[in-house]
């Protein structure tokens, strides 16, 4: 072959040699068909990529050489659509090769026509797709490969959502387990003290009723009061054990006052000496001027004594004992500590010199049922009853203790802006003047010792009193023209009427009847969270006959 | 949505008689472009395009349905009693030979005469009977189908309903004709290939005509001379035009044959 100038003219026949080595060297394979698709002439590229003669390919139809999709998609799709738009482009197809693999091509196709617009022949042009085929299996097999991950980690992290809940729930198993045990435990501490301190009570009213039945038979009345004196005491301290329980469980309706908390620590003052022994000094701090606080003074004495007797049980061998008293202003910051709004506030702390209480167990003092003292010997209740009545006033209760020195104990009361509690003793003391004048006093009760004692001291005052079993026979009473000054009611009755209801029933035909409600503490809920109507008084169970009488006094003496 | 809608029909022509033309497995009602328009003068003349191609309506494909001729046939049934065909010419190519026949003993009141194109009751061997597909072959292309590669939808993309995945490749090729969709076109060749309806030729009441063409690989010579010796009222006409699409081809033979049978 001649070399080509770039510069000059070429000869025709240089021309036709140079087309001829284009035709046949292309990059591409190319045929020339029949519009019937039967191949009249082939370049040399194909032939080569198909491994054959010239000769071979020539007078064969172009679909014969593809695979057997290819030849039913090349009759069904390719030809219609050849015939009808006059080419197809970037078809993909296979052609089969004797001995070897097929052949991945892109075909492109189009249609030479005559003048007359009749087809002359078939140009079809084939490259080689042998590259672009492996990448598309690459990329095909590539995302297969992803979307298997994908599921894999789909079902991997569904698995694993299982695994942790089956970890969790074992966990939570486990520490239910352990929650009850604790719970069992902390009942055995708490039914051993609470059995220790009744035992004690009721050991002391038995033996005083016993001495009094005794004395009584034998006709020697002089000393009988020592015995009903000591019986009522521990009666009363049975009572005031199950108001600190019932503090505990903040079940119990507080009789807030306000209270000058010097002048109760100083009534305390003889009390706690003896209480704690002649091993153990006490000293009283009461600040000048005390702001006064809102709280129920009896709760606070048990609170105050509970404390010292921590205090005593921390110095077995003796040592100073300090109830301190100060007015305290809580910054943001200071009361954010104590988990306090800020605001006035009065401390009141018993400090001991004692064996003082490691970080750990500080933490855990509050625990309902924790106790450092052997079973029987004290309920665990104590502190956590205190912070019970603490907060329920609105306070707090904090520990400052280091080991080897001592301990201190400070309860914090929010200050009361309001007239101090020397009116109230005033009012309670006026009320005693009032005197029966013949009023009636309806009781609905179906504890029938209760109704029986009521009535016994209500007509011992000059009362006139009317028994009723429940609410129904109540209501019948009210009903009726009989004159009822008082309805005295126990909030639990039996047979589907309750104090709260006879209440209701009754001030419907005897509007404004004061209404006095005994209750237990699981009844706080029918009082409407202590929202009285006006003329409506609660007490509650146990109480004695003397607190009784004052308050209906009082109730009677209002206009 | 009517069988009308949803099968894309368009109803030309003057005549009273209806003629219906059915695509085959590949196109759609295009196909009919050089053939239909003949008969205009003196037929009502109907053409629609099976579900999964051309214009029908897409959302109605049910696997379920369309994986036997039966579906296709309750189709031209269903659209021919909608359009009130009665005994009117059923021109079918291709497989739609064959859902021509079954349609035709669903509704024998549809069609007078059937003109069928290529047909093929099986296409694969079977002992003596020569489908012109052996087993293996019909697997090779099962499988072809099956491994459906990348370049095989750059195959289907001339005849696609737009290509997701290359937009410009299909605004580029795509054209008017023969629109499919690839995978309804894939399960449509299932659907076809492995269809064995012979059974159903025997009992045609309608006169019938097979037209076989020359050097057809789809269906040869021999399925032809099958279908016409079982269809009891059958003429036969071997045309002189080549490959598997008379009516694109050699449409002045294809209008010939049929105006000489009706």
């Amino acid at each position: 072959m001649r070399p080509l100038s770039s510069t000059g003219p070429i000869g025709d026949a240089a021309a036709g040699e140079d087309l001829q080595d284009l035709f046949e060297n292309a990059p591409c394979g190319y045929v020339s068909a029949l519009p019937n698709g039967q191949i009249t002439r082939v370049n040399l590229t194909l032939a080569s990529w198909l491994a054959c003669d010239r000769d071979q390919l020539v007078g064969r139809r172009f679909q014969e050489l593809l695979n057997i999709g290819g030849k039913i998609y090349y009759e069904t799709h390719f030809v219609p659509l050849l015939r009808m738009q006059g080419f197809f482009n970037e078809v993909a197809l296979d052609l089969v090769r004797a001995g070897r693999s097929p052949l991945p091509v892109l075909v492109n196709a189009v249609e030479r026509r005559d003048d007359d617009g009749r087809v002359r022949f078939l140009r079809i042009t084939v490259f080689n797709a042998s590259d672009r085929r492996r990448y598309e299996r690459d990329l095909l097999e590539a995302r297969r490969a992803a979307e298997t991950a994908g599921d894999a980690l789909r079902e991997l992290n569904l698995s694993l959502e299982t695994r942790v809940a089956e970890a969790i729930a074992r966990r939570m198993e486990a520490e239910e387990a352990l929650r009850q045990s604790q719970k069992m435990e902390a009942i055995g501490q708490l039914t051993g003290g609470i059995a220790h301190d009744f035992n004690n009570l009721l050991t002391g009213i038995i033996g005083s009723l016993e001495m009094l039945k005794t004395r009584l038979s034998q006709g020697r009345l002089d000393d009988v009061g020592r015995y009903v004196t000591a019986g009522r005491d521990a009666a009363k301290r049975a009572a005031t054990l199950t108001h600190r329980l019932l503090a505990f469980a903040r079940q119990q309706p507080l009789e807030p006052r306000p209270t000058d908390a010097n002048r109760l620590v100083a009534g305390m003052e003889d009390l706690v000496s003896r209480t704690v022994g002649a091993a153990i000094t006490v000293e009283v701090v009461g600040a000048v001027g005390l702001w006064t606080v809102l709280v129920d003074p009896n709760q606070l004495e048990n609170a105050l004594l509970n404390l010292c007797i921590n205090a005593r049980d921390a110095m077995p061998k003796g040592g100073r004992l300090t109830i301190e008293t100060a007015n305290r202003w809580l910054d943001e910051r200071a009361a954010d500590e104590r988990d306090l709004p800020a605001g006035q506030y009065i401390s009141l702390c018993v400090t001991d010199t004692g064996s003082g209480i490691s970080p750990e167990v500080v933490g855990r003092i509050f625990d309902p049922f924790f106790t450092t003292k052997p079973i029987g010997q004290g309920t665990g209740l104590g502190l956590s009853m205190i912070q019970g009545f603490v907060r329920q006033s609105g306070g707090q209760v904090r520990v400052y203790s280091e080991m080897g020195h001592g301990t201190t104990m400070c309860l914090y009361l929010p200050r009361h802006h309001g007239p101090g509690d020397e009116a109230e003793v005033a009012g309670e003391a006026a009320d005693h003047h009032h005197t029966a004048t013949g009023e009636t006093v309806l009781v609905v009760d179906d504890e029938p010792s209760i109704r029986m004692l009521i009535a016994d001291v209500l007509t011992d005052l000059g009362y006139a009193a009317i028994e009723a079993e429940d609410g129904a026979a109540g209501l019948k009473v009210l009903q009726s023209q009989t004159r009822v000054d008082l309805l005295v009611t126990d909030m639990t009755l039996p047979g589907g009427m309750n104090g709260r209801q006879l209440t209701e029933a009754a001030r419907k035909v005897r509007p404004g009847l004061p209404v006095l409600f005994i209750t237990g503490y699981a009844e706080n809920s029918l009082l409407g969270n202590g929202q009285l109507e006006p003329g409506m008084q609660v007490v509650t169970k146990p109480f004695t006959m003397d607190a009784l009488v004052r308050r209906i006094k009082d109730m009677l003496a209002q206009p | 949505m009517t069988a009308s809608e949803r099968h894309n029909a368009t109803v030309t022509g003057t005549g009273s008689r209806a003629i219906v033309f059915a695509h085959g497995f590949g196109c759609d009602q295009n196909m009919w472009r050089l053939v239909a328009p003949a008969f205009e003068g003196d037929f009502r003349v109907v053409l629609f395009d099976h579900v999964g191609a051309g214009g029908s309506d897409l959302s109605a494909y049910e696997p379920a349905k369309y994986a036997s001729i039966n579906g296709y046939a309750s189709d031209v049934v269903e659209l021919c009693r909608e359009l009130d065909v009665r005994g009117g010419v059923y021109v079918g190519h291709s497989v739609s030979a064959m859902i021509g026949v079954l349609a035709a003993k669903q509704a024998p009141e549809l069609f007078g005469e059937l003109v069928l194109v290529g047909p093929s009751p099986r296409y694969t061997d079977d002992a003596d009977y020569v489908g012109g597909f052996t087993e293996a072959q019909i697997h090779e292309l099962l499988e072809f189908l099956d491994n459906n590669h990348m370049g095989w939808s750059q195959t289907m993309a001339p005849v696609i309903m737009g290509n997701a995945d290359r937009p410009e490749l299909a605004q580029e090729l795509t054209n008017s004709f023969c629109r499919t969709d690839p995978e309804i076109a894939k399960r449509f060749a299932r659907t076809t290939f492995l269809s064995d309806n012979r059974a159903d030729l025997e009992g045609v009441a309608q006169r019938s005509l097979v037209l076989q063409c020359s050097d057809d690989v789809i269906a040869p010579r021999a399925v032809g001379d099958y279908v016409h010796r079982k269809l009891p009222d059958s003429v036969f006409v071997q045309l002189a035009a080549g490959g598997h699409c008379p009516h694109l081809s050699a449409p002045e033979e294809t209008i010939a044959a049929i105006r000489a049978f009706l």
